[in-house]
């Protein structure tokens, strides 16, 4: 099944992002065709009539027949190549002073380079789909399994999927080898994410399971319209005159593959281009850099100063022409003949000129240009990004990845950076920190958060006394002697200790996985808080070991008795799931005593609205802790529960079962029988998990503020929290002056608790309008004042929704862009993007946005610049992203080396093809005016063609991938040297303008000095020099000032340096020595071994040169003299230091450290790597609403373990076997 | 891509030993190329380089510019334009009118010699306003035709002057037909001056480009002539003029060699020259000048060369003179860092 992995790897090598992961999340929907589709399971001549489509797919551009056309138009639709095809039709016809192979040649170079790397690209992509159609699946044929291959599959056949296989098609799931009927998927090729997904088949199709029984069975399944929304699922299977409706949970999707199941039978009803994981796959429109956008800006000032100087070429020739130049015989007519020169008809000569001239000038704009910049670029992303050691995360065992070429020296120019904060700046691995149990706190830690604040407090935090020997397991880092080791039972509220460990064994989603031993054992979660809080009951002596589809087991200690262990069952009844709008989650669960009991947990807004009136002093004091450990940046959850009843119970169950068989509104009518069930609730206490920041977070923020970037930070989480932080991070500090912009004002809330929505908006609306304001007006007050404060702005998602208002957007810009930090808490993924839209459209500043999760896709696509945290979460991120990197910090490496030295070869590679070119054409322009403006070329055509193509590309390449202002480490020793990129400093039209101001310079150096010195006799024979004598000088002369040249420019000189630019002037030598030793019909012939006989050649050839470069070396020298860049400030002060002293350093580093590699083996472990759906503070509820609104279908963490609440049998007793 | 499929069956153990994760590492391989850290110089533009670059331009560049102004200097020159002054009173008018005529257009010319010329002395014509560069009149040649005997029909490139009454031409095209046709002869105190007319063509040109076997074929046969006939019984790689003037020139003023004296003339000779005006420049307001030239190792009199070196040479001594001034008077310590911008001005506002 080598397909579907070459399909990510082939993702992964980043230069073609085209595939069918990449977009899954926010895919648009199409709309469901009308009508729906029917399917006669295991029926051929049934289906035949619908004429479903085959199952073998093709993601290939072209065919053979539509490669030429196809990718020939992908290649003009640049507008560079269109120019230079017409420049090459025009060197067709009789006007062209240059043969057509002169500018016919270039563009097939480039479009055969271009063309080749497409049909290599193209060529692997059929080989892939090849292997994937041909992979081999289990048909049933005559009630035998036979192997067959995938693209032979049709719609209604019934396949085997074995252990470990990839699901052929969308299948619909009827039987498995599994008890209770359900099956394990793994989704990576879908979505990214390790952790495994249950399916569960319909009861009435468990039993086809051997081909004998399948082949009996006869059934018709009616759904939906194919459609490549991947959560959704809607239809319904008839057999035997049932009607069973069917949904996500009994749909196995391609691309996914079977895990931990023998083998499982399903029936294909979406087949090849139709299924959902094809069906998502849209291209995505690559980002361009700006630096490139920029580009176009100067390649049209070229051709503006090309039409110029065609202008002055034609009007010059239509004067000249005159019949007093009786040589060129202008009259003799000869209808036949195209005649441009004549007298008479001096618009035509006008006209004509112009053309002639183009042709000529062509080589003002550098064709190979955007062909050297992508492949500098590729290597500099395949190469340097992919492979720098400073990047690659040894515990997560993940390297940078550059998944785009395009947007290198884009990471040089940042100036606003949006990050997430769970997962980006934290690490995501929650640990149980701390709790509070009927009203009493427990847990010794001290978070670095509240240490962080200590420290700027100036007290100096010990931590609590550690007990002789705290239990360390992932996701658990408590210590309180009190709890530990059955310890609770002293305690004054041991039940409320016993309900709390009970609520954590019991009310969750999570999958164990392994051994059933407590050390063994793995837990599969959706979220890290909840494999946290399982892991944490299962040290507190409830042990949560193994799940069936109705039970729960739970080993626990201590209970009745200190060391005593039993296993006890508990019989799950219903499944409240969790979700962004109920911001909790439930379990009715039956003890082996029949006792009925509703755990619940939730975010403390949602649990403290539905408790039991009374017990009031348990609830405040557990929202103080509560209170107290958001402050100390840990995230945390009620947990309460309810007796219930049995017949509140039986009368409740049927409503849900009834809402949970409800086609339409499913989800919002279990929300709704939740609401029934979920109230006078009893609080038992609270849970903090802590998030710890991630290495290095603080000093890379700090770092890259010092760099001139701005960090914002973008996070779902509460506005404490948020704070909390940031100033832990450094982002903000108490010298800064903090606006705060928040909707939990008490006046806000009391319009809230009227709940008039009308006025809620109204009331909203206006106080954002006036804190905008006055944060405004006060910032600019600030900021008038030289020593102001740094500013900083803090503001909330509701407020922000007021604030993106049209008429409020530009107050809010302006404000935020002269904070320093601005944080925004309980955003929406939308308005993540939002905010990273605003800035980048109305700043126009470069935006960069880092996130981890699902939630920042928006974001990431949004920005110019998106990063994927990658190695932890899931990889949805990743998939969108432009770069991923393993952690924060690395951000430094990412912006402050590879984006800076990025920006100044690439602005260096464009500058310079921008002076080569131009310097060459010059000279040939000042040669018009000595021809008669009749457009003779002053060069030899190959000469104009090699030029471009083989004389100046190689050096240039080297320049691009090998130059650096400064080291590595120095650049992030001094991260103030970033700032010439924010500021553009190397690609401003003043840069250029100098650069065309030396180019002038040259080009009148080497045309008037050749010109004039061969004008005569050149050696002691007396003899001449022709047109083509001079021209072989000029050239001679022009290539070794444009190498050497290239050499000035350099900061550093590798010997690769010396070996192109050597080879590049060698390489000229040897061509004119054996082109001018064998075309003897051409002009050139023999030139370059007259010229060598001559003193005259040398003296030129050394005077040319330095007289042409003197500008240049002045120029350079004042400047760096009398204002010099920083960098060269920076070079100046560590010139004696050897550049390579880190290289020692990761030579050692090749090995593991220990510890390195503990932790590495630890990130091996599943589980971990799932993706976070943010359980106790998610965005807020109106996230759903903005994703409405925008027609966007936010990311459903659907089909995750959580659903199979959804799963459970009606009749529970049944079903258990 | 393998590594990070966990959850499938027995995965790692909790304790993991050292090998699996070695060999599973993605770590990028150590390599100074991809690490970016090969080594390198690093140049910088000190005061010291540039003064010192400067002043051994200056060391290197005055010399030699010396050297080549003197050899320059040496060689001697004598310029003689006729253009008007072989035109007889009547036709100063319409010099066309005369050019064109049948009218005898035969001229003498006196020239002193100024300095000792030691032969071999070369003779020119140099033409001024003439576009020998002009891309109708570059292109039209045939160099195959001019090479081979059995390709003299591949006359295309040359129109206008490809065919008479569908014949080819030989040589064809405008080069030919325009070819220079006045002529020279001198005399010292009427003692004749032999003008050596052999090897004044390039020898590679000779031997390559014009055929031994190729004979000129109707060529001037139009009732217009545009310049010299030529003798069809002589070989075209013999037809020294054709094949230095079919050298065409790069400038709209160009001298083409003539010929070679091969005696010594002393300071105050007076040589009379005896020339036919034959070529037609006057529709055009071309120069004609003859001239009379020795040669040194540097060719031909080209001061441009000696004095370009002179003046860069020099320039660059006083660039280095100016810039050590400028150092002393103004210096900045090397890697200042009160220079760095965000150390200028701590808002960090301006750039330079």
């Amino acid at each position: 099944m080598a397909g579907w992995r070459n399909t990510r790897s082939r993702n992964g090598a980043g230069y073609n992002n085209l595939t069918a992961s990449r977009t899954i999340q926010l895919g648009r929907v199409t709309p469901q065709a009308p009508g729906n589709r029917t399917v006669f399971v295991n029926d051929r001549d049934g289906n035949s009539l619908a004429h479903f489509k085959g199952n073998s797919i093709s993601t290939t551009k072209y065919n053979l027949l539509t490669f030429l056309p196809k990718g020939l138009y992908e290649q003009f639709r640049r507008l560079a190549n269109c120019y230079f095809l017409m420049i090459s039709l025009l060197s067709f016809t009789p006007v062209s002073p240059v043969s057509p192979y002169t500018n016919v040649a270039p563009l097939a170079i480039v479009l055969i380079v271009s063309l080749i790397k497409e049909a290599f690209e193209d060529w692997k992509r059929l080989q892939n789909d090849k292997s994937i159609n041909n992979s081999a699946i289990d048909l049933l044929q005559d009630q035998k399994w036979e192997s067959t291959p995938w693209k032979k599959l049709q719609v209604g056949d019934i396949v085997r999927v074995k252990q470990d296989g990839f699901f052929p098609a969308d299948l619909l799931f009827l039987a498995t080898t599994n008890p209770d009927g359900v099956c394990y998927t793994e989704t990576a090729n879908l979505d990214g994410e390790t952790n495994l997904k249950i399916r569960k088949a319909l009861e009435k199709t468990w039993d086809f399971v051997t081909p004998e029984k399948v082949s009996e069975f006869k059934g018709e399944v009616q759904c939906e319209q194919p459609n490549n929304s991947l959560y959704t699922f809607t239809g319904n299977l008839i057999v035997q005159k049932q009607t069973l409706p069917l949904s996500p949970n009994q749909i196995l999707l391609r691309g996914c593959s079977l895990r931990n199941t023998q083998y499982i039978v399903g029936c294909v009803i979406f087949t090849g281009p139709e299924t959902k994981v094809m069906m998502n796959s849209m291209n995505v429109p690559s980002k361009r850099s700006t630096l490139e956008k920029k580009l176009d800006k100067v390649i049209l000032a070229l051709f503006c100063l090309l039409f110029c100087m065609c202008l002055i070429g034609a009007i010059g020739s239509a004067v000249f022409v005159s019949f007093d130049d009786y040589y060129l015989n202008l009259k003799a007519k000869n209808p036949s003949e195209l005649d441009q020169f004549n007298p008479n008809q001096r618009l035509k000569v006008f006209a004509l000129g112009i053309f002639t001239l183009i042709t000529l000038y062509s080589p003002i704009i550098p064709i190979s240009l955007y062909v050297t910049v992508e492949t500098i670029k590729f290597i500099q992303s395949s190469k340097f990004i992919n492979n720098d050691l400073h990047m690659y995360h040894a515990p997560t065992n993940t390297p940078a990845l550059a998944r785009t070429s395009n947007l290198n020296e884009e990471l040089g120019q940042v100036e606003y950076i949006f990050s997430d904060k769970t997962g980006t700046l934290t690490r995501n691995m929650m640990e149980f920190f701390k709790c509070s149990v009927g009203g009493e706190t427990y847990g010794t830690g001290v978070t670095e958060i509240e240490m962080g604040a200590a420290q700027r407090n100036g007290i100096i935090l010990e931590e609590g006394q550690k007990s002789s020997n705290p239990i360390r397991d992932k996701g658990f880092n408590f210590d309180d002697a009190r709890l530990m080791r059955g310890a609770w039972r002293n305690e004054p509220n041991p039940d409320a200790c016993k309900e709390f460990f009970r609520c954590l064994a019991i009310c969750h989603t999570v999958l164990p996985e392994g051994e059933e031993s407590p050390e063994k054992i793995r837990y599969q979660a959706a979220s890290p808080d909840e494999a946290a809080l399982v892991s944490a009951a299962k040290n507190f002596g409830f042990f949560f070991y193994r799940r069936t589809p109705t039970k729960i087991f739970v080993r626990e200690s201590h209970v009745e008795r200190m060391g005593q262990i039993q296993d006890v069952s508990y019989e799950i009844l219903n499944v409240l799931e969790f979700n962004s709008t109920r911001k909790r989650q439930s379990v009715i669960c039956r003890y082996p005593d029949g006792r009925l009991v509703l755990y619940c947990k939730g975010a403390d807004t949602v649990i403290y609205e539905r408790l039991a009136v009374g017990n009031n002093d348990v609830k405040k004091r557990t929202r103080d802790h509560m209170e107290q450990y958001g402050a100390a940046g840990l995230r945390t959850l009620c947990l309460a529960y309810r007796d219930l009843n049995p017949d509140t119970y039986e009368s409740w169950n049927e409503k849900f079962i009834q809402a949970k068989s409800s086609l339409r509104d499913r989800e919002k009518k279990l929300d709704e029988v939740g609401e029934l069930i979920e109230k006078d609730l009893t609080l038992i206490g609270c849970s903090a998990i802590e998030d710890k920041l991630q290495e290095g977070v603080p000093s890379c923020i700090e770092t890259l503020s010092r760099a001139g970037i701005k960090i914002w930070v973008l996070t779902g989480d509460k506005l404490e929290t948020a704070i909390n932080i940031a100033y832990a991070c450094n982002l903000i500090n108490n010298d800064m002056r903090q606006f705060v912009i928040s909707s939990e004002t008490d006046e806000i809330r009391e319009i809230e608790d009227k709940g008039d929505q009308v006025e809620i908006a109204r009331f909203l609306r206006e106080t954002v309008k006036n804190e905008l304001k006055k944060c405004h007006d006060e910032a600019k007050q600030h900021l008038q004042t030289t020593a102001g404060p740094k500013l900083s702005l803090l503001i909330d998602g509701k407020c922000l929704m007021y604030a993106l208002d049209p008429s409020l957007r530009s107050m809010l810009l302006n404000l935020s862009l002269n904070c320093s930090a601005v944080v925004c808490c309980r955003v929406s993924p939308l308005q993540k993007a939002q905010v990273t839209r605003l800035v980048r459209k109305g700043a126009q500043r470069i935006t960069l946005s880092i996130g981890d999760g699902a939630n920042d896709v928006g974001m990431i696509q949004a920005a110019h610049v998106g990063v994927g945290i990658s190695g932890m979460e899931g990889m949805q991120a990743v998939m969108a992203s432009d770069f991923a990197i393993a952690q924060f910090r690395f951000l430094t490496d990412l912006l402050l080396v590879h984006g800076r030295w990025s920006y100044l070869r690439i602005c260096k590679v464009v500058s310079y093809f921008f002076y080569k070119n131009l310097t060459f054409t010059l000279t040939q322009f000042y040669f018009t005016f000595q021809t008669g403006f009749s457009g003779q070329r002053f060069y030899d055509d190959w000469f104009q063609t090699l030029y471009n193509v083989i004389f100046t590309s190689l050096p240039v390449i080297f320049v691009g991938l090998l130059d650096k202002d400064v080291s590595a480490s120095l650049s992030k020793k001094y991260p103030e040297l970033y700032k010439e990129g924010i500021k553009n400093t190397f690609f401003k039209f003043r840069v250029l303008g100098t650069v065309a101001f030396f180019s002038v310079y040259q080009s009148i150096i080497v045309y008037n000095f050749v010109t004039t010195s061969s004008s005569g006799g050149i050696n002691s024979s007396g003899k001449m020099l022709g047109q083509w004598d001079a021209s072989t000088m000029a050239f001679t002369c022009l290539l070794i000032t444009v190498n050497l040249r290239l050499l000035m420019m350099c900061n550093t000189v590798t010997k690769w340096h010396h070996i192109s630019v050597g080879g590049s002037i060698l390489l000229w030598f040897l061509f004119i020595f054996v082109y001018s030793f064998f075309f003897t019909d051409k002009g050139i012939f023999y030139t370059i071994f007259v010229l060598m006989s001559t003193f005259y050649f040398y003296l030129t050839i050394l005077l040319v040169p330095i007289a042409a470069l003197l500008g240049d070396f002045l120029y350079q020298g004042v400047q760096r003299w009398f204002s010099p860049y920083d960098y060269q400030i920076v070079q100046e002060i560590h010139r004696h230091e050897p550049d390579n002293a880190a290289s020692a350093l990761l030579e050692v580093g090749t090995q593991l450290t220990p510890e390195e590699a503990r932790s590495f083996a630890f990130a091996q472990l599943p589980g971990q790597s799932s993706r976070h759906t943010g359980f106790a503070f998610d965005s807020p509820g109106y996230e759903s609403f903005f994703a409405l609104q925008q027609g966007v279908v936010a990311p459903q963490k659907a089909w995750d373990v959580v659903r199979r609440a959804s799963m459970k049998p009606r009749n529970s007793q049944i079903t258990s076997r | 891509m393998n590594s990070d499929g966990p959850s499938s069956t027995s995965g790692v153990g909790g304790s993991a030993d050292l090998a699996t994760p070695r060999r599973n590492s993605k770590r990028p391989k150590y390599s100074k190329f991809t690490q970016q850290e090969l080594p390198a110089c690093k140049p910088i533009l000190t005061p010291g380089w540039v003064i010192s670059s400067f002043l051994l331009v200056g060391i290197v560049f005055i010399p030699i510019g010396l050297a080549s102004l003197l050899a320059s200097r040496n060689v001697v020159e004598l310029v003689d334009r006729y253009e008007t002054a072989c035109i007889p009173d009547g036709f100063k008018k319409d010099k066309v009118k005369f050019i064109q005529s049948d009218s005898n257009k035969t001229c003498n010319r006196n020239l002193r010699v100024k300095k000792d010329m030691k032969p071999p002395i070369y003779v020119y014509y140099q033409l001024d306003n003439f576009y020998q560069n002009h891309r109708r009149y570059v292109k039209s040649r045939s160099d195959q035709q001019l090479k081979s005997k059995n390709k003299e029909n591949e006359t295309d490139d040359c129109k206008p002057e490809a065919t008479i009454n569908g014949k080819a031409i030989l040589p064809c095209g405008l080069i030919a037909w325009s070819l220079f046709n006045d002529t020279y002869s001198f005399s010292r105190s009427s003692q004749k001056l032999q003008v050596n007319k052999k090897d004044i063509s390039w020898k590679s040109d000779r031997d390559h480009k014009f055929g031994k076997d190729v004979f000129p074929k109707n060529f001037q046969n139009r009732t217009v002539k545009g310049g010299a006939t030529l003798n069809a019984s002589i070989p075209l790689n013999k037809q020294e003029d054709l094949i230095v003037w079919m050298r065409t020139a790069a400038l709209p003023t160009f001298r083409k060699l003539y010929g070679k004296i091969e005696v010594e003339l002393k300071k105050g000779d007076v040589i009379q020259v005896t020339l036919e005006n034959n070529y037609n420049t006057y529709s055009f307001n071309g120069k004609k000048k003859l001239v009379l030239s020795t040669t040194k190792w540097i060719g031909g009199k080209n001061d441009f060369i000696g004095i370009a070196y002179l003046t860069v040479g020099g320039l660059c001594f006083l660039l280095a003179l100016s810039f050590g001034i400028i150092y002393f008077v103004k210096p900045r310590r090397l890697g200042d860092p009160t220079y760095l911008s965000w150390n200028r001005n701590p808002g960090g506002g301006s750039n330079n």
